[in-house]
C-alpha cells in the first residue's frame, strides 16, 4: 500500500458499500461510451446511429461490468484485511511504547506471570513423564509386579517362589524377575563397582526390549550350569569397553569370573534398566529353605485374564505353603499383584500434587496481580480510551486495542517461560532422579509445549479480558464529562480490584502455611538425634569376590586391612558391619520370641539386623545400657548365637524390662538354634532419619563375610583420609573397588535432600506469593487514597484528626484482607491434611504455621496499608485541595 | 479498424501497462492512445480493455482516482504503481527477447 494512498484522507478505508462500487463502475463506463458518441457524431454519424456504433464497438459491456465489478470487490477484500493488519500493527506498537513507560508494571508482570508459567510447565512436565505416559515398554498396560502381600508389606519373593510362580502359572504369557546386584569389574589395570541386576532370561523379552547388538538371553543360559552370559548398557560398553564394536562374543570379568558378553542395549532404557551397568543371566537353584526374599517378579498378564491371574496367584500360593511350613511361618501372606507403572513410581503423588499446586497457585496470583495491575491503569486512561471511543472507535475495536497490550505482555510472560521451562526441565533430566521417577523420560516436547501455550492463553485472558472489558464498557458521555480521578464506574473498578486483592491473599495462605509446615518438618528432621557421633565417620563398602578369596582367606583379608588402617595417621579406630546409618539396612529379619511365639496364622515381627565386628559400639558410640557387648568369640560359635538388642526392641517386645537373657529364633526357622540377648545398647536410626525406632537386631558378624561396610573414625576431618586409606586397599589387592565412599554426615545430608527440595521450591512460590499480595493491597489503597483524597484533606480541614483518617483508611484495606486470610485460613485447613505425608515431627494443623503465617500475612499487609495513609494525612489539606 | 491485427493473448496488460507510463490516463484516454501509437494496426476492444484495467488494479499495478477530465468531467484515471513500473520493464524484456527469437527463426526460414 502506497503512501500516496494512506494519507488520501482521513476515512479513505472506510468500507464502501457493493451499491457504491457498483455505481462507480457505471460512471466510468458511461463516460468511455460517451465520449465515443461524442468522436463518432464528429465523424458525422447521427445521434442514434452514434450510440449503436459506440456500443457495437465496446463489446459484450454486462459480461464486463460484472467482471470489473468481481476484480473491484475483490481488492476492497484485499484492502480491508490490509486494514486489520495495519491497526493491529499500530495497536501493538502503541502498546509497547505504553509499557515501556511503566517499565516496573511491566517487569512485575511479565516476571511474575513468566515464572508462573515456565515451573508450572516444568512440573506439569514431569508429572505427565512419571504419572501419565505409560511405561515405555511393549504393551506395558498388561505388566505387573508380582509380590508376596502381607500387609502393610509388600516383599519380593525368593528363589523358591519364583521357580514355583513359574512353573504352575498359566494366566501369564511370560513370568520374569530381577535382583539387584553390584559386583567388581576388573580389565586388568583398574578395579571398580559396577551396579546391574540378576534377571531370568525370559526378562528382556517380557519388557519387549530388544538388545542394540548382539542378542536377547536364551533359556540354556538361565538354567543351572548354562553357559554364564551378560548383556552389557550402553554407557558401561561405551566407558568401560571404549565402545568397541566387537564387544559382543568377548568376556568381561565381574567378581573375579568371566561372563560373555551376547548383547549390548540401546542407549535409551526403560526405567528399571536405569542406572544399570549390566544384567546377568540368573541361574536359580531350587533352595533349601524358603527364604531369602530378594526377587522383583514381573508378569505379562495374558489379554483378558486380569482377574484369573489375581486368583491363580492366591492358589498357587497356597499349594506351595505346605512345602516350606519348616521354614516360613507366615501363613496369613498371600501373593498378589500391582501394575508395575505403580511399583516404579512408587508414592510420589502427594509431592507432585504440592509441588504442582504451589506452582500453579503462583501463576494464579501472578495473573490476579496482573489483572488487578493493568484495571488501574485502564482506569487512569478511561478518559483517553473514551475520547477514542467518541471519534467513531467501535467497542471491538477499543477491546482489541486493551488485548494488545495485555497479548504484549503474556508474549513477553511466555518468552521467560519458555526459557525457564526450558532450562528446568534440562536440570530435572540431569539431576532430579534422587528427587522423582522417570525424570529421564521428561522432554521439552509434546505436552510440555501444549500446557506452556495453554498457560500463555489462559494468562491472556485472565490478565487480558477483566480490564479490557472495563475499559471498552460503560457510558462514553459520563466518563468524558467527569473530571477523570473520581470517575463514573469506579465503584465496580473497587469491587473488582478488592476481589482479585482478596483472592491473592486467599490463595497465599495456604501456601504459606505449607511452605512453612515443610520448613518446620525440614528443621525437625535435621534435630533428629542419629544416636551417635556422626562427624569424623568415614563409611565405604568393600566386596571380597569368591573366586581370588576363599572362605580361609576371607578372615584374614580384613584383620589385616583392619591393622593396615588404623595405623593411617588421624585414624582413630576402623570397624566393620553389613549395615549403616542413617538408611542402608542390608538385612532384615522376621523372628519368633521362645517366651512368646507367634501364634500361627500370624505375622512374625521383623526388624533391621544388622552384623557386626565386635568393636562396632564402642568406635561408633553406642552406649551400653545392660548386660555385655559382643565380643571376638561371639562370632565364632554358630551354635550358641549370641545378639545384643537395642533400647526399642527391648522396650517393644518386653515392656517390663525384662528383654536381657531372653531367646529367639530368626528367619523362620523352627529348627535352628536360638540366639541369646546378652545386652541392650543405646537406639541408632538405620531405616531413615524420619523413622522412629522400632528395635534393632545386631549380631555377631561371621569371619567370613565377604561384603562389608568399613567405618573409620578419625581425629580430624574424615574427608582428608579417603585418599590415604584407598591407596591402603589397593596396596593390599589393586583389583579391589572401594564403593559408595560417603562420611555419615553427607549421607545424613543426602537423606535430608528430597524435604529440603521440596521446602526450597514451596518456600520460594510462597515467598512470590506473599510479594505479590503485598503489591497488591498497596496499589488497591494507595489507589483508595488517591480517589479520596479530597474527602481525606476535607475531613482534615474540618478538624479530623490524621488519627482518625489513619484508621478508616487502615480498616479499609484490612477489611479486605481479613476476608481473603479467612478464606485462606478455611482452604488451608483442608489442603494441609493432604500432604501430611510429607510432614514430619509436626501437625497438618500445626498452630505454630497457622498463627505464624496469619501474625506475618496481617503485618504485611498492615504495613502496606499505612504507608499510603501516612502519604496522605501528612500533607496540608490546603495545599490539597487548591490542587483539585 | 476492421482492418486492425487481433491482439496478442497476454500482450494487452503490457500494452496497458506501458500507455500508463509517461503519466495518467483515462479509459478512454487509454483506448485512444494505442490506436494512435500503432496508427490503428492494433485494435484493442473496449470491453477487453476495462477489463485488463480493473484486473491490473486489484493486482496493485496501477491505481485509480477519480478526477476531473480535461472537459470538466468526472472521470477514472489510472496510474502506474511502483510495482506497475517493475512488472513493465520485465514484461517489456520479455517480449522483446520473445520476438527476438521468433524473427530468428523466421529469418532461417
Amino acid at each position: 500500500m502506497s503512501r500516496h494512498q494512506g494519507r488520501r484522507s482521513p476515512f479513505w478505508y472506510l468500507r464502501r458499500g457493493r451499491r457504491a462500487l457498483e455505481s462507480d463502475l457505471d460512471e466510468e463506463l458511461k463516460l468511455h461510451i460517451d465520449l465515443r458518441i461524442e468522436e463518432l457524431r464528429a465523424s458525422g454519424l447521427s445521434a442514434e446511429d452514434a450510440r449503436r456504433e459506440a456500443l457495437r464497438q465496446f463489446g459484450d459491456l454486462e459480461y464486463t461490468r460484472r467482471y470489473c465489478h468481481e476484480q473491484d470487490r475483490e481488492k476492497e477484500k484485499q484492502m480491508a484485511r490490509g486494514l486489520l493488519f495495519e491497526e493491529l500493527f499500530q495497536d501493538l506498537k502503541i502498546s509497547l511504547r505504553g509499557l515501556v513507560r511503566a517499565p516496573i508494571m511491566t517487569l512485575t508482570i511479565v516476571a511474575t506471570v513468566g515464572l508462573g508459567i515456565g515451573a508450572t510447565t516444568v512440573i506439569f512436565s514431569a508429572i505427565d513423564a512419571a504419572l501419565l505416559r505409560s511405561l515405555p515398554y511393549a504393551d506395558s498396560g498388561r505388566i505387573v509386579r508380582i509380590y508376596t502381600d502381607s500387609p502393610p508389606n509388600k516383599f519380593p519373593f525368593s528363589v523358591a517362589d519364583y521357580l514355583a510362580l513359574n512353573a504352575q502359572q498359566t494366566r501369564f504369557e511370560k513370568i520374569a524377575g530381577y535382583a539387584s546386584r553390584s559386583m567388581a569389574f576388573t580389565d586388568g589395570a583398574t578395579a571398580e563397582r559396577v551396579r546391574g541386576r540378576l534377571v531370568s532370561w525370559t526378562y528382556f523379552s517380557l519388557l519387549g526390549l530388544r538388545p542394540a547388538a548382539g542378542r536377547d538371553f536364551v533359556e540354556s543360559e538361565g538354567r543351572p550350569g548354562g553357559p554364564r552370559s551378560v548383556i552389557l548398557s550402553d554407557g558401561f560398553w561405551r566407558q568401560r569397553l571404549g565402545g568397541r564394536p566387537d564387544a559382543v562374543g568377548r568376556a568381561v570379568r565381574l567378581d573375579g569370573e568371566d561372563y560373555t558378553v551376547v548383547g549390548i542395549l540401546p542407549p535409551v532404557v526403560g526405567p528399571l534398566e536405569q542406572g544399570q551397568d549390566f544384567f546377568i543371566a540368573a541361574q536359580w537353584t531350587t533352595p533349601p529353605r524358603k527364604g531369602p526374599f530378594f526377587i522383583t517378579a514381573l508378569g505379562r498378564v495374558r489379554p483378558g485374564s486380569d482377574r484369573a491371574a489375581a486368583d491363580e496367584l492366591h492358589a498357587i500360593n497356597r499349594s506351595i505353603f505346605p512345602v516350606w511350613r519348616v521354614s516360613y511361618q507366615d501363613d496369613r501372606a498371600t501373593w498378589g499383584m500391582m501394575d508395575l507403572k505403580a511399583h516404579v513410581v512408587g508414592d510420589v503423588r502427594a509431592t507432585a500434587g504440592l509441588a504442582l499446586g504451589a506452582v500453579a497457585l503462583v501463576w494464579l496470583i501472578a495473573c490476579a496481580n496482573a489483572s488487578s495491575l493493568l484495571i488501574a491503569r485502564v482506569t487512569s486512561r478511561r478518559r483517553e480510551l473514551a475520547v477514542r471511543a467518541a471519534l467513531g472507535a467501535s467497542r471491538a475495536r477499543v477491546l482489541r486495542y486493551l488485548l494488545a497490550e495485555s497479548s504484549l505482555l503474556a508474549v513477553g510472560a511466555a518468552a521467560i517461560g519458555t526459557a525457564l521451562a526450558w532450562t528446568g526441565i534440562r536440570l530435572l533430566r540431569e539431576a532430579g532422579g534422587a528427587f522423582f521417577p522417570r525424570t529421564q523420560e521428561i522432554a521439552f516436547a509434546g505436552p510440555a509445549l501444549w500446557i506452556l501455550a495453554g498457560l500463555t492463553a489462559a494468562s491472556t485472558l485472565l490478565f487480558g479480558l477483566v480490564p479490557a472489558l472495563h475499559g471498552s464498557g460503560g457510558p462514553v458521555e459520563a466518563s468524558l464529562r467527569s473530571s477523570g480521578r473520581s470517575s463514573t464506574g469506579s465503584v465496580s473498578v473497587r469491587r473488582v480490584r478488592r476481589i482479585l486483592v482478596a483472592t491473592q491473599f486467599a490463595i497465599a495462605t495456604p501456601l504459606l502455611i505449607v511452605a512453612g509446615l515443610l520448613l518446620v518438618s525440614l528443621n525437625e528432621l535435621g534435630r533428629v538425634d542419629l544416636g551417635f557421633n556422626t562427624h569424623n565417620l568415614l563409611t565405604a563398602t568393600i566386596l571380597l569376590p569368591a573366586a581370588q578369596y576363599p572362605n580361609d582367606r576371607v578372615g584374614a583379608f580384613w584383620d589385616e586391612l583392619q591393622r593396615r588402617a588404623q595405623s593411617i595417621p588421624g585414624v582413630a579406630g576402623m570397624t566393620y558391619s553389613d549395615s549403616r546409618p542413617p538408611s542402608d539396612v542390608n538385612n532384615f529379619n522376621n523372628f519368633d520370641l521362645l517366651e512368646a511365639p507367634t501364634p500361627p496364622g500370624e505375622s512374625q515381627p521383623v526388624t533391621p539386623w544388622i552384623t557386626v565386628a565386635p568393636d562396632y559400639f564402642q568406635l561408633v558410640g553406642l552406649n551400653l545400657l545392660q548386660g555385655r557387648l559382643l565380643d571376638v568369640r561371639d562370632g565364632l560359635r554358630p551354635n550358641l548365637e549370641s545378639v545384643v538388642v537395642d533400647r526399642a526392641w527391648a522396650r517393644r517386645f518386653f515392656p517390663d524390662g525384662t528383654a536381657l537373657g531372653k531367646r529367639l529364633r530368626s528367619g523362620g526357622c523352627s529348627v535352628c538354634p536360638a540366639a541369646t540377648v546378652v545386652g541392650i545398647v543405646s537406639d541408632v536410626k538405620y531405616v531413615g532419619v524420619d523413622k522412629p525406632d522400632e528395635g534393632t537386631v545386631y549380631a555377631p558378624m561371621p569371619p567370613q563375610q565377604r561384603s562389608r561396610y568399613v567405618m573409620l573414625r578419625t581425629n580430624g576431618d574424615a574427608a582428608a583420609v579417603v585418599a590415604p586409606f584407598r591407596q591402603v586397599v589397593r596396596e593390599l589387592d589393586a583389583g579391589l573397588p572401594l564403593a559408595s565412599v560417603a562420611t555419615i554426615d553427607e549421607l545424613v545430608s543426602q537423606s535430608l535432600q528430597r524435604p529440603r527440595s521440596l521446602s526450597i521450591l514451596v518456600g520460594g512460590f510462597a515467598i512470590v506469593a506473599l510479594v505479590l499480595s503485598m503489591i497488591g493491597i498497596y496499589g488497591v489503597m494507595a489507589y483508595y487514597v488517591q480517589q479520596h483524597a479530597k474527602d481525606i484533606s476535607i475531613r482534615l480541614a474540618l478538624g479530623g484528626t490524621p488519627h482518625d483518617v489513619l484508621r478508616l483508611i487502615v480498616g479499609q484495606g484490612m477489611g479486605i484482607v481479613s476476608i481473603g486470610l479467612a478464606i485462606g485460613l478455611a482452604a488451608a485447613v483442608g489442603l494441609t491434611r493432604l500432604v501430611a505425608s510429607l510432614l514430619f515431627g509436626v501437625g497438618a494443623l500445626d498452630p505454630r504455621a497457622f498463627g505464624g503465617v496469619t501474625a506475618l500475612l496481617l503485618t504485611i499487609a498492615l504495613v502496606a496499608c499505612l504507608v499510603p495513609a501516612r502519604r496522605v494525612t501528612a500533607l496540608e489539606p490546603a495545599a490539597m485541595l487548591r490542587q483539585e | 479498424m476492421t482492418s486492425s491485427l487481433p491482439i496478442l493473448q497476454g500482450t494487452l496488460d503490457l500494452l496497458v501497462l506501458s500507455v500508463l507510463l509517461p503519466g495518467r490516463l483515462h479509459g478512454y484516454g487509454i483506448a485512444t492512445r494505442v490506436h494512435e501509437r500503432t496508427s490503428g494496426d492494433l485494435a484493442i476492444p473496449d470491453a477487453a480493455l476495462y477489463q485488463a484495467l480493473h484486473r491490473l488494479e486489484r493486482q496493485d499495478l496501477v491505481e485509480a482516482e477519480w478526477r476531473a477530465s480535461d472537459n470538466n468531467r468526472r472521470a477514472r484515471y489510472y496510474t502506474l504503481t511502483a510495482a506497475g513500473r517493475k512488472r513493465l520493464r520485465e514484461e517489456t524484456a520479455n517480449w522483446r527477447r520473445y520476438a527476438r527469437a521468433v524473427e530468428a527463426v523466421l529469418a532461417g526460414a
